[in-house]
């Protein structure tokens, strides 16, 4: 389904309050968020989708209902409501003509215009809605969105400038009748949602017998199987909440950020979680939640806080990250473990801020200027995403290093139901440490980890410094020293691969020995892993190879699980213009692999149009598929 | 009292003879050895340039960071760790011009941070190009041409970002700034202290012969009195220490403009969001156990309920 209104009209809540009522009543739901970079009055949907059979990975066109706020969403999205389908809009803005949407985009207006033309319909939403029904069988349900919140404000007294919030209950009310939900479980998600506002839950729980007495007749007409996943409770959450909570669980004591979309969100829930409250009551530890004034501040003191002997991480985005690379430098020179959680937006430059993209690949591998060991890990889902969060950080003690957990704005605002982590099967491994004392070397050679004391360990005292350095930690320019003390750094990337289990570095998912081989790696995974198995049943063998290390990258690997396969059976799929793995692979590998999919509108790829391209790919029609679905 | 340790390193400080920073060094040998600083409890930090070299000289905690950042990574370490003194060393056109951000934020927060400003005119590593506190159409014998951009005044933009303790002193004053320097540290709080200090290779217009003959001391007028008594005072003693700081010139006050022990550090703003700071603090938490998380199943899933979904039995009935 897909749901659509302003920016600020509570679509959001909408999105939560569903979501939580379908996993509630058994079903696996997914939803990504889709918005500008505005504050109110842009438009935004969200995408949803729900199944009775397997927690789902992936969206895909067409929607089987779309629920409206505003004319804005009807014009956007009409042509992606399936035949048959459901459309419940506002009967009051029947007669809004697109020319009559300031909010819209001139170029969105003029090309929505012209399919219109196209297919001979008028440019009023009762055009549509006609067209809809005539051509396309959708059921149409017009709801007269003032005459329900004015008889809610009569009821309750509500000021009618403010019955305006209420806007999320109508969309709820209405996809739950359509779904046939009844009260109670409505009711319980209102509750969810308002927890101790129970005026709120009572007044959105009338508002949904008025919806429901107005949509009497379609009560239930979208019939739900019953759900046959087998789950008891389960979490739901977006990529940021999901990173945060692998933050407090690895022990990250110190987040810096600076305010960035996409990533804000997880150091807003850091805060919020920052007593961390033991079995009954005690605080058992806390985080420093800093945000600085710019980015350089943030991952500086990050990296301030780490020689402290503290999990410390920082937070951003493209334009951050850019900002923080002297910083990463620096780390890397004085072997400071540290973690940038990493989410890729659309760029250059400011880009598309609120939109997915992948394109920052070669950004988290290459930035700094010098050689140093660099650890980045991609997560492809997220239950990955919190074991890798954790991961990130014992790498970056166990080595010493620098680590950039890179993920992406898809993965950070896509809300999903996920199986409860394994918290007993966590480790947190803090690597070679000693109490340091007289005569302490931080850098000592003896070995290629040297071992670590931290800043206000008794009686010890040590020096770091970005210029080149002896074992103290004191300048140097000796050449014999500065020959040892770089190998020593760079060297640690070949212990890295030799150490990670493979499972940490590549995952193949599907036969070993395939037709045809997907590579990717981030949140390309879910859509991929479903489009292997669409083929897989008409009959292909087909795997996907999820590449999570991406630097060091674990080239021997990659060469024994594609032995055999050739470069014409190697697909590559990702959110850029470049699909840049695939470059990554030739420059590890020599491997060159041509055949791609390609995706840089902002939005994420679906299953459809995946299906669709590979088709085009493995059929010989074409070499590189650039996919564009989506509004 | 006997210095419980020494505090000279033994690397050799390859500044310029004559340079102010000898100055500026000796005083804080000084100062840490009449505070008698436990070493592995002292952290000086620097950005680059001359300056910036000062921790390797000093028998403490040392990080010697990238231009401009000392601020951010001192403000990580003693976050993380209230219990150590931190220290941070910089150039004018390292806390004043690369890293005016980081300085600024630092008064709005009163983080209990000594900064020390290495204050000579000119950016000494590179040569000698004009550095902020250069004043306008200055022409030192580095300079192809005068100056023309204005300085920033150290002291007022202390003052107006918010520092509780500000004060100013000369390199070659080595008793004075020695007291300074204790005074900045022991103040709980931002402290800063902007040091005059000639630069003998590239800044021939404000030399030890110049400071010598304009400098002269504040607490010299027994009616000057710095300190802010009650919160009330705030005000007047402010406006007072920045119409000091207005003088340049024939004669430059040394000695302490401000000190306003009533504003919270942030130390203190941070334990009121945090239960048991900073006595408890990142430094000596614990996060596992046997390689394990502090969190086990049971308290995952309570500390987390939010996100938990619990699903109705199906099929009843």
């Amino acid at each position: 389904m897909l749901l659509g209104g302003p920016q600020g009209s509570g679509i959001e809540t909408s999105m939560w309050i569903l979501g939580r009522i379908l996993v509630s009543k058994g079903f696996g739901v997914i939803a990504d968020r889709e918005y500008f970079s505005n504050i109110t009055g842009r438009h935004s949907y969200i995408q949803m989708l729900v199944s009775s059979v397997k927690l789902p990975r992936s969206l895909r066109y067409p929607v089987e209902i779309l629920a409206s706020m505003d004319a804005e969403t009807v014009f956007t999205h009409f042509t992606e409501l399936s035949e048959g389908g459901i459309l419940v809009y506002d009967v009051n803005i029947s007669s809004k003509r697109i020319e009559e949407i300031p909010s819209m985009e001139d170029a969105t207006r003029e090309r929505i215009a012209r399919v219109l033309a196209e297919k001979g319909v008028k440019t009023s939403v009762e055009s549509v809605v006609e067209y809809l029904e005539r051509d396309r069988r959708v059921l149409p349900l017009g709801l007269d969105f003032s005459s329900l919140l004015k008889a809610l404000s009569e009821q309750y007294r509500i000021d009618s400038r403010a019955v305006s919030k209420f806007l999320s209950g109508v969309i709820v009310s209405s996809v739950a009748v359509v779904l046939g939900l009844d009260e109670d479980i409505v009711a319980a998600g209102f509750r969810q949602q308002f927890r101790e506002r129970e005026e709120l839950v009572e007044q959105n729980t009338m508002l949904y017998r008025l919806v429901r007495s107005a949509l009497s007749k379609h009560y239930g007409a979208v019939r739900l199987e019953e759900p046959r996943l087998a789950m008891e409770k389960v979490m739901v959450v977006t990529g940021n909440d999901v990173v945060a909570i692998g933050k407090i669980v690895a022990g990250v004591r110190y987040q810096s950020y600076y305010p960035i979309t996409p990533a804000a969100d997880e150091s807003f829930l850091l805060e919020k979680y920052d007593n961390i409250l033991g079995e009954n009551g005690e605080v058992i530890g806390s985080v420093i939640v800093m945000q600085t004034e710019d980015e350089i501040a943030a991952v500086n003191s990050a990296i301030g806080a780490a020689l402290t002997g503290v999990r410390s991480s920082t937070t951003t985005s493209g334009p951050g990250f850019d900002l923080m690379v002297e910083g990463l430098s620096w780390a890397g020179m004085n072997e400071v473990p540290i973690v940038i959680t990493y989410y890729q937006r659309g760029g250059p430059s400011t880009g598309q801020p609120t939109r997915g993209s992948q394109s920052d690949l070669f950004n988290a591998i290459f930035a700094g200027h010098g050689e140093f060991a660099r650890v980045v890990l991609s997560s492809g889902d997220h239950l990955d995403a919190f074991y890798d969060t954790i991961e990130a950080f014992n790498i970056a003690e166990k080595y010493q290093v620098p680590v950039i957990h890179l993920l992406d704005k898809f993965l950070a605002n896509t809300v999903t139901v996920m199986t409860i982590p394994d918290v007993e099967r966590v480790r947190i491994e803090r690597g070679v440490l000693t109490r340091g004392g007289p005569g302490y070397k931080r850098f000592s050679l003896e070995s290629l980890i040297s071992p670590r004391a931290f800043i206000g360990g008794k009686d010890t005292v040590m020096w770091y410094t970005g210029d080149e350095h002896d074992e103290y930690g004191h300048i140097v320019e000796d050449p014999e020293v500065r020959a040892r003390m770089y190998s020593k750094r760079i060297e640690k990337l070949s212990l890295i691969l030799r150490d990670l289990p493979m499972d940490r570095k590549l995952r193949l998912h599907g036969p070993s020995s395939p037709d045809y081989l997907i590579i990717g790696w981030g949140s390309v995974k879910g859509v991929v892993l479903d489009a292997v198995e669409y083929f897989s049943e008409k009959g292909l063998k087909m795997s996907y190879l999820d590449l999570k290390l991406l630097w060091p990258f674990p080239s021997e690997d990659f060469l024994r699980i594609t032995n055999g396969i050739p470069d014409s059976n190697i697909l590559a799929v990702e959110h850029s213009y470049g699909v840049n793995i695939a470059e990554l692979v030739a420059m590890n590998t020599g491997r060159r692999i041509v055949k791609r999919v390609s995706k840089y509108t902002g939005r994420p790829i679906t299953l459809d149009e995946l299906i669709h391209g590979l088709e085009e790919i493995v059929s010989g029609k074409k070499e590189r598929v650039v996919l564009s679905r989506g509004a | 009292m006997e210095p419980r340790k020494g505090y000279k390193s033994n690397v050799w400080p390859d500044w310029c003879p004559g340079c102010g920073n000898f100055g500026i060094l000796t005083a804080l040998y000084k100062a840490l050895e009449e505070l008698n600083l436990d070493p592995s409890e002292t952290v000086i930090v620097s950005g680059i340039g001359c300056s910036g070299k000062t921790p390797h000289f000093v028998n403490v905690n040392g990080v010697h960071t990238l231009h401009g950042r000392a601020i951010p990574f001192a403000t990580g370490i003693k976050l993380s760790n209230p219990g150590l003194k931190v220290i941070v060393h910089g150039g004018d056109g390292d806390l004043l011009g690369i890293g005016a951000g980081h300085f600024v934020a630092l008064g709005r927060r009163n983080i209990d941070l000594t900064v020390i400003l290495h204050d000579n005119g000119v950016y000494g590593l590179t040569k000698g190009q004009a550095s902020p506190t250069l004043p306008l159409k200055v022409k030192t014998k580095s300079l192809a041409k005068p100056n023309i951009q204005q300085p920033v005044n150290p002291v007022l933009l202390a003052l107006s970002s918010g520092y509780t303790f500000v004060a100013r002193g000369y390199a070659f004053d080595g008793m004075h700034l020695k007291n300074l320097i204790k005074m900045a540290v022991q103040h709980r709080g931002a402290s800063f202290i902007d040091v005059l200090q000639p630069c003998v290779t590239f800044n021939d217009v404000y030399t030890a012969d110049f400071y010598r003959k304009a400098v002269y001391k504040l607490d010299g007028d027994p009616g000057w009195d710095p300190v802010v008594k009650t919160p009330e005072e705030a005000g007047i003693k402010l406006l007072r220490a920045i119409e000091k700081s207005l003088e340049w010139g024939d004669r430059i006050p040394i000695g302490v403009f401000y000190v306003n022990p009533h504003v919270s550090a942030f130390e203190d703003r941070l334990g009121e969001r945090l239960k048991g700071y900073p006595s408890i603090n990142p430094s000596n938490m614990v996060i596992e156990m046997d390689g394990k998380p502090v969190f086990t199943q049971a308290l995952f899933e309570k500390v987390f309920r939010d996100f938990i979904v619990k699903v109705s039995s199906r099929r009843e009935g």
